[in-house]
């Protein structure tokens, strides 16, 4: 099954109870009309740089960049960058007149920033979320997206005519990196004819846009010290202005970038009944960038193990076993993905969704390490339905 | 009886002295504890009042973000939205968050009738970004606390998000009304409604209520009067979009933070180069202190010579608890107690009675306090800033401070009688021991107190004590009024004698009356005590009436020249001087379209930082303040330039208290910070106003609106074709826009007059209580007298007088006591009140007033306290006529 809706489901379900509860104007409250959004559209021609930047059109899009990093002394590091962007479908007629661009209520802005010392086992994350207006904002017509003193954007081709992004996040004034991000590899895009569907509802679709293996330098600072750091990440684009069907009550993700040069993206929404939802798929990204898509039927993801959150009191599978097709369809090795650390989940302090998103490795069926992942899964602490 | 150890003498004394005594006489035990506690209560009272008042002053926002790292403010009227944006520019990476106020009032509509003003409470309406508050929370909690909170389910209390305590998702479907509003808990319980009427800025708004603002034990308990709202929202309600009135900035918790707002703060220091105010909440109450110091130090000063005037009656009863006990005291000498050991004694029963009616007093105080807290804040919403303070809490320091202070003044009052008991001959010597007899003044008090006089009138030259912000206190002056007064109190002790000498004279005085002025012939120490506390509390009360009357009159005449005009016209929000709410444009404009209107005056205030302290800019119309009112000029301006709009862009006129407080006089130049860029104004006159003591400075409006691009008026004052109309057209106003205030000139007169005579009301009631004080002063003096006759009055009731004459000749004693202090306080008053209203008054406030003394009001306070005394001098009178004679005890 060729349409990629885990990537707009995981993501959106993520801010959909933090922004999507500003919808509903109560009956006392003043009047609003409807906004009226885009949908995907199948063949659209993307043009780069700009479609990098912001697409006001659309409801909700999101840059997602999650890596492994090594830093001076051979430490090593996870990381997760995000920058939500949510446009309100209410506009309210009394506050728009007039009214400041600084402090908008029409469009707003969430972002996570994640850090993982894997020899301290020290995860830290933060959140933060923000009108559109003078501290948060994202350009149209180039890459730049900002949250507070977080960003990412396109500061122009390296002389190989290569996109460069810098991204700069960090945690509270304990940590800050800053980061240069240039593509290995070409940007995919997921999806049939660039749309990827995620329901059965024709307007329930995106466009998905990733960069499977970009290369990683720059600077982290802690406290007075400043250390080089280098590695790769992942970094997905993807826009939407469609909602989640019912009956799903969470979903597993992978983006796996393996030593061999191939990447493979998967994910699972899990029905309330338990089953695998007919909309999970897994994606192959060959060395040269060219992806293939195989449908649930094709592949098998099984947790295994326990960890329980002290925090929130959720239990997420300790490690994933993912059986997967080849590239050419047949049945292929069984990957495992180990946490490199077990506690790696964001506590939703805004959001109010906790979830676990984490830097793992890849292990063979011969327990060889054969490349390194992300994973994230949701609906295992809260109560997710509710929150959607 | 077999004494062996200094403890046992000791705890004899007290149990079989002290204590016996302070039993056997219930009543005067009683009374002194009750004196002491009442001087202690004012005392305490006032301190707590002034503390209170102060410790109202509230960052507001601190409620929200807890205490912020620092302040960006502007010199003048509002911080321009887009200097977010620089700032975020300017520091793109640096972990801080800039938090953007925007703060404003409000008020309950009223019934639409012309009550008094400043008579329903003030909301604080608070703007700050209700999105943004989230990224705060977390900010703020330091690491241990994230720590604890990630132990706990995330639900909004453990994650300390600001989220009220209603459905959280409530909260956030009323991010997109600009009328949602969060409200104190309390406030909540109180108002049990789903909706908030407010006049907001000149206009009815009925606010939702979306939520309760969420308390967080780190952070300041939000005060029953503040309201949040969302930052867009109160802009949009206050006709203000991008503007702010401050940008606090937040810096994430950490071991280093002091060190990191350090430096975000130097670097900030350097980037605003002069344009912006940088503070901390911190500056921000010490401004609001430094503000009413001289108000909070007025009334301080009045309270503690309540004090004093309690403890001269503490002083007066002990001494005279030696003279009836010093038979007693002989009989111990006798006994072989020593004299070091009965002064002890005599001391330990003044630090008892110090501590219980400190003790006492604490109470009463606390009481009062909660009475005087309203008084005082009051005053400070009149004057100073908004505050709702509505009771006063039990400060320890100043609980123990007081106490202390009773103590020790106890047995300051005390030493001199121990030191009289101890000298007590022993009981062989005084079984043929007299009365004190009358003994001329030492020779040092004549001398004493000319020079007492003279320090008072050379300390009326100095100028005052200037502290930071601007404030000034009348030092020199306050201590001109105490050397005076204790001068004239020493000099009128030495006056009887000179009196009774021509009395006697007369020979129309009956035997009685002979008596009595015999005893004044030579009168005693006591009697010049009494007549010294008696010059001391009359002098005060009497001086400060005339301050008083003095203002009245002035201000009366200040009201009738400066309100001629037919209507005035503010918000219904504008209930004080602290009060922001204003009037649209678009409002005053069509009241100024009225064809019954055929002048007015369009006035824009704002509160203005300049260097050497805040004050108040007017934009306004000065040829109609010249044309409308009588101005009384201190220096008239020297051409017409100021009068004319086309001249005058670079000419103020400037207040007294204005002149005063930066020392500027007319031809002098300032620099305006405006959003404009700087501009230099000439004083080109100085005016008498008594609405402020911080000062006025007056430009063209027109000017104004220019320079801080801003129309919203704070008073429009207009002249009505018809004047006789004016109650007709001010109804129709009120008609139309009922959250205007719209007052015809009597009314506001009327208004004026009673705000200023309430803020008296406090030292008024200080005053009359200090006199009351001395005259029972008065009585425990002649009672200690009559004591020390007891031999006497045997001697004379067996002579034939009857009670009603011992009475009669104790009664003229008193009379011509309090009369002699009566005269001298009054004639002291005199040059106490030129003293209050010439230096106290023009050095702290700027204020220039006529001399009018209250001459009825003062003949009237003679002729209570003679009546005073003659009822106590009666009553004592009585009570000695039937004393036993010493030999029959």
């Amino acid at each position: 099954m060729p349409s990629l809706p885990r990537a707009i489901a995981r993501r959106f379900c993520l801010i959909a109870f933090v922004l999507g509860v500003l919808q509903p104007v109560t009956a006392e409250g003043p009047s609003s009309g409807r906004r009226e959004f885009a949908v995907p559209q199948a063949g659209r021609v993307f043009r780069f740089p700009a479609d990098h930047g912001s697409h006001p059109e659309f409801k909700i899009e999101w840059w997602y960049i999650t890596g492994h990093l090594v830093s001076d002394g051979d430490q090593r590091h996870g990381f997760q960058a995000t920058f939500f962007r949510r446009a309100g479908e209410g506009l309210p007629t009394a506050r728009t007149e007039g009214s400041s661009t600084n402090f908008a209520t029409d469009e707003f802005f969430l972002a996570h920033m994640a850090w993982l010392d894997v020899g301290t086992g020290t995860f830290r994350h933060e959140e933060r979320l923000n009108r559109r207006g003078w501290d948060a904002r994202a350009e149209t017509g180039r890459l730049e997206v900002r949250n507070g003193n977080w960003s990412l954007k396109d500061i122009g081709p390296d002389p190989g005519g290569r996109t460069i992004l810098e991204l700069k996040g960090g945690i509270q004034a304990d940590l800050f990196w800053s980061l240069r991000l240039r593509p290995e590899k070409p940007l995919v895009v997921f999806g049939t004819n660039g749309v990827s569907r995620k329901a059965k509802e024709p307007a329930a679709a995106s466009h998905y846009l990733t960069f499977p293996r970009l290369s990683v330098s720059g600077e982290l600072r802690r406290g007075d010290q400043t250390r080089r750091i280098q590695g790769e990440a992942w970094m997905d684009h993807e826009l939407s202005s469609s909602q989640l069907g019912e009956g799903q009550v969470g979903w597993d993700w992978t983006s796996i970038q393996f030593f061999d040069g191939r990447e493979l993206m998967a994910y699972r929404m899990r029905s309330d009944d338990g089953t695998t939802d007919a909309f999970s798929t897994l994606a192959w990204i060959d060395k040269t960038g060219r992806v293939s898509h195989w449908g649930p039927d094709r592949f098998q993801w099984r947790g295994e193990g326990q960890w329980k959150s002290p925090r929130s009191g959720g239990s997420y599978p300790a490690a994933v076993v993912l059986t997967v097709p080849d590239p050419e369809g047949r049945p292929g090795p069984t990957l495992r993905i180990e946490p490199l650390c077990a506690d790696q989940e964001l506590s939703g302090g805004i959001g109010g969704v906790p979830y676990w998103e984490g830097a793992c490795r890849v292990l063979d069926s011969n327990g060889r390490e054969v490349g390194r992942a992300f994973v994230e899964m949701t609906g295992y602490a809260g109560n997710l339905r509710r929150a959607l | 009886m077999s004494l062996r150890t200094p403890t046992q003498v000791q705890h004899l004394l007290w149990t079989r002295v002290s204590w016996r005594h302070a039993r056997g006489t219930p009543w005067t035990t009683a009374l002194l504890v009750l004196t002491l506690a009442l001087g202690v209560a004012v005392y305490l009272a006032i301190r707590l009042a002034n503390q209170a008042a102060i410790a109202s002053f509230q960052n507001f926002t601190d409620v929200v973000t807890a205490e912020s790292d620092g302040i960006l403010l502007s010199p003048a009227g509002s911080l321009p939205e887009s200097l977010l944006t620089d700032l975020r520019r300017s520091f793109p990476d640096t972990p801080v968050h800039w938090v953007p106020v925007v703060e404003s009032t409000a008020v309950e509509p009223g019934d639409g009738t012309s009550g008094p003003i400043g008579s329903r409470p003030t909301y604080t309406l608070l703007g700050v970004d209700w999105v943004a508050l989230q990224n705060l929370a977390q900010a703020r909690q330091s690491p241990a606390r994230r720590a604890a909170s990630t132990l706990r389910p995330p639900t909004p209390a453990a994650t300390n998000t600001p989220a009220p305590s209603l459905d959280e998702s409530a909260l956030w479907s009323r991010l997109q009304d600009p009328h949602a509003v969060l409200i104190p808990a309390a406030t909540a319980a109180r108002i049990r409604t789903p909706t908030l009427r407010l006049v907001i800025q000149e206009r009815i708004v009925e606010l939702r209520i979306a939520g309760v603002i969420p308390e967080d034990p780190a952070q300041p308990k939000a005060p029953d009067n503040l309201l949040l709202l969302d930052l867009p929202a109160l802009q949009h309600l206050t006709a203000r979009p991008g503007q702010l009135d401050r940008i606090e900035f937040v810096l994430p918790e950490g071991a280093d933070r002091p060190a990191r707002a350090a430096e975000l703060r130097r670097e900030l220091g350097d980037w605003v180069n002069g344009r912006w105010i940088l503070s901390t909440p911190s500056d921000r109450r010490d401004n609001a202190a430094t503000m009413t110091r001289a108000f909070r130090l007025n009334l301080t000063i009045l309270s503690l010579l309540a004090l004093l005037v309690g403890l001269m009656l503490v002083f007066q009863a002990l001494d005279g608890a030696v003279v009836r006990r010093r038979e007693e005291i002989a009989i111990l000498r006798s006994l072989g107690v020593e004299p070091s050991r009965i002064a002890r004694a005599w001391l330990w029963e003044a630090s008892a009675l110090g501590l219980v009616g400190g003790l006492l007093g604490l109470l009463l105080g606390w009481a009062g306090a909660q009475g005087a807290v309203r008084g005082v804040g009051q005053t400070v919403n009149s004057l100073y800033y908004a505050t709702a303070v509505r009771s006063a809490a039990l400060d320890p320091v100043e609980a123990a401070v007081a106490l202390v202070l009773a103590i020790a003044a106890s047995v300051a009052a005390g030493a001199w009688p121990a030191r009289r008991a101890a000298a007590t001959p022993p009981a062989q010597m005084i079984g043929r021991g007299r009365a004190q007899a009358g003994t001329a003044a030492p020779p040092w008090v004549l001398p004493g107190a000319l020079i007492l006089i003279g320090v008072g009138a050379l300390l009326t030259l100095p100028p005052p004590l200037r502290l930071a912000g601007g404030s000034r206190i009348s030092l020199a002056a306050y201590g001109s009024a105490l050397t005076g007064l204790i001068g004239a109190g020493l000099l009128a002790g030495l006056l009887p004698p000179l009196l009774i000498r021509r009395l006697t004279a007369w020979g129309g005085l009956s035997a009685p009356g002979r008596l009595a002025l015999s005893h004044l012939r030579k009168p005693t120490g006591r009697h010049r005590l009494a007549i010294a506390g008696l010059v001391c509390a009359v002098a005060m009360t009497s001086g400060m009436a005339i301050l008083v009357g003095s203002f009245d009159t002035t201000l009366r005449g200040w009201i009738e020249r400066t309100f001629m005009a037919d209507l005035y016209v503010s918000s219904e929000g504008a209930q004080s001087a602290s009060t922001q709410n204003r009037i649209r444009p678009e409002t005053w404009k069509a009241l100024l379209a009225d064809p019954e209107v055929v002048a007015a005056n369009v006035v824009q205030a704002l509160e203005l930082q300049l260097p050497g302290g805040s004050t108040l800019l007017f934009g306004g119309n000065p040829s109609f303040m010249r044309d409308q009112a009588r101005i009384a000029w201190r220096e008239a301006p020297a051409d017409d330039a100021v009068w004319d709009p086309d001249r005058n862009q670079g000419l103020a006129l400037a207040s007294e208290s204005f002149s005063h407080r930066f020392q500027m006089h007319r031809g002098d130049t300032l620099i305006l910070p405006t959003p404009a860029g700087p501009r230099r104004l000439t004083l080109a006159g100085v005016f008498s106003d008594y609405g402020n003591e911080r000062g006025s400075l007056v430009i063209q409006r027109e000017h104004f609106a220019v320079w801080f691009g801003d129309e919203l008026a704070t008073s429009i004052i207009a002249q009505l074709r018809s004047p006789d109309r004016a109650s007709e057209i001010r109804a129709r106003w009120k008609d139309r826009y009922p959250g205007l205030a719209v007052y015809t000139q009597g009314h506001l007169r009327g208004e004026a007059l009673r705000i200023f005579r309430q803020t008296f009301a406090i030292t008024d009631a200080l005053e009359l209580i200090g006199v009351a004080v001395s005259v029972l002063g008065l009585g425990f003096t002649l009672a200690s007298l009559l004591w020390e006759r007891r031999n006497d009055l045997t001697t004379l009731r067996a002579l034939g007088f009857r009670h009603g004459e011992i009475a009669w000749a104790t009664t003229l004693e008193s009379l011509v006591t309090a009369g002699v202090g009566v005269a001298v306080g009054l004639l002291a008053s005199l040059g106490l009140g030129w003293l209050l209203i010439h230096r106290v008054n023009v050095q702290t406030f700027g204020w220039t007033l006529e001399t009018d003394p209250p001459w009825l009001w003062m003949a009237g306070l003679a002729l209570a306290v003679l009546a005073m005394a003659a009822l106590t001098g009666w009553s004592i009178g009585r009570w000695g006529a039937a004393l036993p004679a010493e030999r029959e005890e």
